[in-house]
């Protein structure tokens, strides 16, 4: 064995990269704070509405940064109208679900937000409840548009829209957090958000951290125990290569260090909310960054 | 296409033919051969393989394009609307045998696509002349050889139902259409092909990565930090935004005032 | 396109196309393999065609052009060609890039810096003529042979013509005219008053391979080889020092100690001859010895002399040897592996004689005589002068130094000794002299390492642009096959005919001095029609119309589909065999006059230090020296050449693979990385030639930004300046390699350097290159005895 060697072979590259990873996180976040923001209009907590506001825009401003992305991404931006036009729309592809998804979500976002400043309950839940379905299935399809290729072993899995919408969630409140943190800065003390509050979404967070790290646990056991190329996926390309990002950004900072924070008494303190709040938002960057492209990085030698 | 790797010599005629007929760049291939060395002194063999695009009869590929750019038509050819094609290289990532590109903006020739995906097309517009494919013709060890399977007294039908015959990850369920006759784990074998590549290869990876504009921004550089390329990539891209805006405006230029 | 349909795969192929049945010759239903293009998105559209003949190596493989907007779009073999059957190589394949390469020059450049400067200016070409006429005729008036004519083509494209016609005699060559080198020249020639053997790959048993690499350096042998190794089965038994594509793919790879194929080749002759399986009634009948004679001379041969010699175990050539000569049909392949050792052409004797014992001369199977047309000279033709020194010499610059050659004026022809020969370093020392060489003119349309140091370059055509005709005894029916160019030349290059005529006319404008009547032709168009025309075989109406139209005559009748045999009127065309058994063979005797063999080993690879290595230097198959030096889709395949050393070897001297080595011989040390690989020899280490370039330009040079002076804009080509992504363009060995002439033939022994191979010093760069010339020129002394 070890006397075989390949010395030679054509190159490729990685066919998705940073902008798509940064794309899929804010797509993320904006989902997971979207969700928070409909805490209080949709599912009817009452302490949520005040930050509903805040919440959607959030959303909306992270979800306006995405198509400039994906379509300055795009070989030909101009022709990203092709993906919705009729008759060139693909029924299969799962990128032109997306591509509806994702011109439709900010839509029902700003008819959203629209009601909630009216005061409108009844509006502002009925499109709220269009609005966080359209959110999920936002990023839920981004996951799906990973797992749909058979031949990229790493993201081939059931778990990946899960994966990704638990990592929205917690990244959403993370995110969430510390807008509102700064936010308490700049608005009158009667219009800040309490503190309680902020402490009882770290505790949702939590909840989302502990989900998170069963579901990267489920998927180490796949990958670890699974085929060569799965063994070699996660041994070699996630643990070697990508071993900032997925061992030591997402796991350790995005999720152990936040959990421990959030689980001892530091939790209480402004200092570790918020901290763990930070940690969270950014340690889930890592896991886009893994699995955007070290899915596909074991394949470029192939 | 059934390729008899009994025959293959190495001589890389058919990746020039390639390039040739379709003004392929550098730095991305339709077809290419890989090589690799098996054995301990002096029990050593040398072993090749050619590879294409497989046209799948069940190509991931079509399936997943958001706009039918990719598509296979009557004849079983997996084909490219180029003038369809959004560059969004869903089917780049979907394709388990790396048999796509992009094909970058810069590139010999004024009408030729760019920015958009392409990959070997079988040589549809020879054969529909009636010719074989210009790898098939170039191919000095006669290892690639082109032709009707549902024929029966076509050769490929005939080496087909007479030799043992192998394709590529046959487990993915894609039903490739290139056969290979006499396959070699050592080089079939994707995992081997990561495990096993020779360091010089690897170091040859990475110049091309630093060298090779892929437009994906997505080349991490193996050995040095992956966040440090990740920022750069990001960097990149962010420079590279105002140069296509000036394409995009150009465009609508040329839209509105002819 | 939800749906996809079952495998109804290529249906179209079979209803576009009905090729009448040919029996035996594979199924009816297959596709063209070429004759005609079309555009791939411009489909349906027929480019225009014209015949063409590969040279980027002296297989002179037949082909066509395809051209369209202007432009040659591709090349590709002539499917009906009875050697090439429509496979070119890659260098063959890539070739017409030559001639849109951005860095190539598109006009007459002069000096205008001191040597080697890189200072040029664009001159016309009447000056440019003016001036070099005005220099031979300067030259002329001290002694003709005052003017050097350094020659690298396969053939002779009008230089040495004009030697002749000014009346000197110095040409030297740097390259063999010949698909032969000169060792293996000079053995057949002596044996079997040939110069050249064929052997019948397609239809042997079994080959023995000695120091060839067949499937990298001869497309026209390869797909034959290919051929047999699947369709008949044959056995390939290959000796060389490293692994090569050919060894790679050998049923059998025996590692040989380099120089002792001659003693392999001896014994195995020796067991053949003792186990009585020789032909003895063809030696009886066609040698001038008796059977017991030649196996009483061979008995000195032993099997432990051969494998002490060569490391190859003793019962393995015992075994080879029998299998061999039982076969029924056997060829014996050999080439520079054999011969460009010290006493090469004595070991192509021996590999010979295998050959010859076993009855395999022009056989089914075997060493078959060639067959060619012998392409005739323009007439009147001057009287040739002095033909004993056209041959190799790679001594000249040494004997230029030491004084024992006047030069006033040096042409350089289709050769890069700067980089290409032997102690290339002495070479530019020499070359860059003024004052040894006061005036050089080069023909080359590249910037070669040669042509950095000329005074004058009075740029060439390259091979689509040239009108040329050829030869080459590269298949069992002869052929000739020519390029007719579909453009004019790019920007004011011009077929060096042309301009030797205009040079010749400038000097000689009267016709007094009788030197004007042997250019007398137009262009190089009518040249190439009267030297078809005066070719002996010919017909004389139809051969060069046919030519002209289909670019190979004769035509023996077409390819079949599937199969690769010629046929005519459903009939399958065999070659003919035993050729000479009528009317004997071309030498004095009209029998073959091999001499007994000899083997003397070389004293000092015999004792070899621990530590020392031989260092063979090799050719791949995507470079052909510095002819493909600046083609890029070859240069993106094969760009760096580390050295070769093998695994266990490295691993005791600390050496891992990629790390820096100094590879050090007898005049200077070079830097380069290692390539730690199974492949090779424990006490041969292996750089191959073509790669590491300081001159040419971008491609060759490995670096987008290295233009060459007086690039031309019209010629640029985006692909090269943005997508070129390597950057290791190799390192050169024959400044390391110092100069060792085989005396029997004028070979350079190039396999016979000794080197010590250490890991990198400090300070050490990759790409260093540190010779003594002085140590060069202390060799080349002791040669001389
Ligand atoms: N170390 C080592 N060195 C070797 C060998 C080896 O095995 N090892 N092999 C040796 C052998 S076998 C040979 S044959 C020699 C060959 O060595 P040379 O005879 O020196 O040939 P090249 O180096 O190919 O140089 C050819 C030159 O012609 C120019 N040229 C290219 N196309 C044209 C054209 O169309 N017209 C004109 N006028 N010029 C053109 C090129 O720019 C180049 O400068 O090298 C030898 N050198
Ligand atoms: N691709 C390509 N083809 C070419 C050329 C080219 O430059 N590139 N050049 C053309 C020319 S000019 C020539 S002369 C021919 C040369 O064609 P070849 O003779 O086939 O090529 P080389 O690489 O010179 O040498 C052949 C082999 O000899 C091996 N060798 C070295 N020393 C020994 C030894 O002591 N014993 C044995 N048994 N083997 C040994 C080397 O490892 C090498 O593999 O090719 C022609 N065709
Ligand atoms: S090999 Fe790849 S590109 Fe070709 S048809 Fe199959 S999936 Fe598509
Ligand atoms: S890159 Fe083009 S062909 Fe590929 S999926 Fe996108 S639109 Fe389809
Ligand atoms: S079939 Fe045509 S497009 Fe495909 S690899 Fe061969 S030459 Fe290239
Ligand atoms: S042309 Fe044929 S023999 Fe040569 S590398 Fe390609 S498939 Fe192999
Ligand atoms: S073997 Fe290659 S380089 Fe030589 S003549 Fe043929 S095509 Fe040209
Ligand atoms: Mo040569």
């Amino acid at each position: 064995m070890d006397d075989s060697v390949i010395i030679s072979n054509a190159f490729h590259h990685v066919a998705w990269g940073t902008p798509i990873s940064i794309y899929f996180w804010l797509v993320g976040a904006s989902a997971g704070s979207f969700v928070l923001s409909a805490f209080g209009w949709v599912f009817g907590i009452k302490r949520y509405k005040p930050l509903a506001l805040s919440a959607s825009i959030l959303a909306i401003v992270m979800l306006l940064i995405v198509p400039v992305l994906l379509i300055w991404d795009l070989g030909k931006p101009l022709r990203f109208i092709y993906l919705m036009l009729p008759g060139y729309w693909h029924s299969t592809g799962p990128m032109a679900w997306g591509a509806l998804l994702i011109m439709s979500y900010p839509v029902s976002m700003f008819i959203y937000v629209y009601f909630v400043v009216k005061n409108d309950q009844f509006w502002a839940r009925f499109v709220g409840i269009i609005a966080i379905v359209l959110a999920l299935s936002t990023h839920w399809y981004t996951g799906v548009v990973m797992e749909l290729n058979p031949g990229r072993y790493i993201n081939h899995t059931a778990l990946a829209p899960l994966l990704f919408l638990t990592g929205a969630f917690i990244s959403g409140i993370g995110l969430m957090i510390i807008v509102l943190w700064i936010q308490n800065f700049f608005v009158r003390p009667e219009k800040r958000i309490e503190w309680s509050l902020m402490e009882e979404m770290a505790q949702y967070m939590m909840y989302g951290i502990v989900f998170d790290i069963f579901l990267l646990y489920l998927d180490f056991m796949q990958t670890h125990y699974g085929t060569e190329s799965e063994m070699l996926g996660h041994g070699e390309v996630l643990m070697g290569i990508f071993n900032f990002p997925y061992v030591w950004l997402e796991t350790v900072i995005g999720l152990f260090i936040p959990l421990a924070i959030l689980v001892s008494p530091l939790k209480r303190t402004r200092l570790g909310v918020y901290g763990a709040s930070f940690l969270v938002a950014f340690g889930v960057y890592g896991m886009r960054i893994w699995w955007v492209m070290g899915g596909q990085y074991l394949q470029s030698f192939y | 296409m059934v390729i008899d790797l009994r025959k293959c010599i190495g001589c890389m005629s058919c990746v020039v033919a390639c390039k040739a007929e379709y003004g392929v760049p550098l730095g991305v291939w339709r077809t290419w051969v890989k090589v690799a060395d098996k054995g301990r002194y002096p029990h050593t063999k040398r072993v090749f393989m050619p590879r294409l695009c497989n046209h799948c009869d069940y190509p991931i590929c079509v399936r997943n394009c958001p706009t039918q750019a990719t598509f296979k038509n009557e004849d079983g050819f997996v084909l490219q609307r180029y003038n369809r094609c959004i560059g969004c290289r869903t089917c780049v990532v979907a394709c388990p045998y790396n048999a796509r590109h992009l094909l970058p903006e810069a590139r010999k020739g004024k009408n030729l696509p760019r920015l958009v995906v392409d990959k070997c097309t079988f040589c549809i517009h020879r054969v529909k002349k009636g010719l074989v494919p210009a790898c098939v013709q170039a191919c000095v060890g006669g290892a690639r050889i082109f032709g009707d399977l549902n024929d029966p007294k076509s050769q490929v039908a005939k080496l087909v139902s007479k030799e043992q015959v192998s394709v590529l990850k046959p487990e993915l369920g894609t039903s490739p259409s290139v056969y290979y006759i006499g396959g070699d784990w050592a080089i079939m074998d994707e995992n081997h092909s990561y495990k096993f590549r020779s360091r010089q290869l690897v170091e040859e990876f990475n110049t091309f990565k630093k060298n090779h504009f892929g437009d994906a921004f997505a080349d991490i550089v193996e050995g040095e930090s992956t966040m440090y390329w990740v920022g750069k990539n990001m960097a990149d891209f962010i420079a590279s935004i105002p140069h296509k805006a000036a394409g995009v405006f150009n465009a609508f230029k040329k839209l509105i005032f002819g | 396109m939800s749906k996809i349909n079952r495998r109804d795969f290529l249906k179209v192929g079979a209803a576009t196309t009905a090729v009448a049945a040919c029996p035996g010759v594979g199924s009816a239903m297959e596709l063209k393999l070429g004759g005609e293009d079309f555009h791939q998105i411009r489909t349906f559209h027929p480019r225009a065609r014209a015949p063409y003949l590969c040279t980027m190596c002296p297989y002179f493989d037949g082909g066509y052009t395809y051209a369209e907007d202007g432009e040659i779009q591709k090349v590709e073999g002539d499917p009906n060609h009875v050697a090439t059957r429509g496979k070119f190589c890659s260098k063959g394949l890539a070739s017409f890039f030559g001639a849109s390469d951005p860095d190539r020059i598109l006009a007459p450049l002069k000096r205008t810096g001191p040597r080697g400067s890189g200072q040029w200016q664009e001159i016309s070409w009447k000056d440019a003529i003016a001036e070099v006429a005005g220099k031979v005729q300067k030259a002329l008036d001290k002694g003709a042979d005052t003017v050097h004519l350094n020659e690298g083509a396969f053939k002779d494209g009008g230089t040495v013509r004009f030697m002749d016609t000014i009346g000197s005699s110095s040409v030297i060559r740097s390259r063999f005219p010949s698909i032969n080198n000169a060792a293996k020249q000079a053995a057949t020639e002596k044996a079997l008053g040939v110069d050249f053997v064929l052997p019948d790959l397609e239809h042997t048993q079994y080959v023995l391979n000695f120091g060839s690499n067949i499937l990298e350096t001869a497309a026209p042998l390869a797909q034959r080889l290919t051929d047999g190794m699947v369709e008949q089965k044959l056995k390939l038994i290959t000796f060389d020092v490293r692994m090569s594509h050919t060894a790679g793919r050998s049923d059998e790879w025996h590692p040989v100690f380099p120089g002792s194929d001659g003693i392999v080749a001896l014994a195995m002759a020796n067991v053949i001859m003792e186990k009585g399986l020789a032909d003895k009634q063809f030696i009886g009948y066609w040698t001038d010895y008796t059977t017991d004679q030649l196996a009483e001379h061979l008995k000195q041969f032993t099997l432990k002399k051969a494998a002490k010699a060569s490391g190859v175990a003793a019962q393995d050539i015992k075994r080879i040897a029998i299998e061999f000569a039982k076969a029924g049909s056997g060829a014996v392949l050999s080439q520079n592996g054999v011969s460009y050792h010290q006493g090469g052409v004595d070991a192509e004797t021996a590999c010979l004689l295998l050959a010859v014992i076993t009855g395999n001369i022009d056989t089914e199977g075997g060493n078959c005589l060639p067959r060619k047309f012998n392409i005739a000279t323009l007439q009147p033709a001057p009287e040739p002068k002095g033909s004993a020194v056209r041959k190799l010499n790679h001594s000249f610059p040494f004997e230029v130094k030491e004084g024992a050659r006047k030069v006033e004026v040096l042409f350089n022809h289709m050769s890069n000794p700067a980089y290409s020969s032997p102690a290339a370093s002495v070479w530019r020392e020499v070359l860059k002299d003024e004052k040894l060489i006061p005036y050089i003119v080069d023909f080359s349309p590249f910037m070669s390492e040669t042509s950095e140091l000329a005074d004058i370059i009075l740029p060439d055509v390259v091979g689509v642009e040239r009108d040329d005709v050829a030869s080459s005894p590269t298949a069992l029916f002869p052929w000739i096959s020519m390029t007719r160019p579909q453009f004019k030349p790019r920007g004011r290059a011009q077929d060096v005919r042309v301009t030797l005529k205009k040079i010749v006319e400038a000097i000689d404008a009267d016709g007094s001095k009788g030197m004007k009547q042997y250019w007398a032709f137009s262009d190089a168009k009518t040249w190439v029609k009267k030297q078809i025309e005066a070719t002996e075989g010919i017909d004389k109406k139809k051969t060069y119309k046919t030519l002209k139209k289909k670019g190979a005559w004769p035509s023996y009748g077409k390819i079949g589909p599937g199969g690769r045999k010629i046929v005519k009127k459903k009939e399958v065309i065999e070659a003919e065999y035993n050729t000479f058994h009528t009317e004997g063979l071309p030498t004095p005797s009209g029998r073959v006059e091999i001499p007994l063999p000899s083997w003397n080993p070389n004293p000092r690879l015999a004792d070899l230090k621990p530590g020392e290595f031989v260092l063979s230097t090799f050719k791949v198959a995507y470079q052909s020296l510095s002819l493909t030096a600046n083609l890029k889709l070859l240069s993106e395949m094969w760009h760096s050449n580390p050295l070769w050393i093998n695994k266990e070897v490295a691993h005791k001297l600390g050496i891992e693979d990629g790390a820096l080595v100094r590879v050090t011989s007898d005049v200077g040390y070079l830097v380069t990385k290692a390539w730690v690989t199974q492949g090779i020899h424990p006490q041969v280490v292996g750089i191959s030639t073509s790669v590491g370039r300081s001159a040419y330009g971008r491609v060759a040079q490995a670096n987008p930004r290295a233009h060459a002076p007086f690039a031309h804009e019209e010629q640029e080509d985006e692909d090269i300046d943005h997508n070129l992504w390597w950057r290791d363009g190799g390192t050169n060995p024959n400044d390391i390699i110092p100069i060792a002439l085989d005396p029997q033939s004028g070979v350079q022994a190039w396999n016979d350097t000794v080197v010590k191979v250490t890991p990198a010093e400090s300070g050490d760069k990759y790409g260093d290159i540190n010779v003594d010339n002085a140590k060069h020129l202390a060799i080349y002394k002791k040669s001389l005895g």
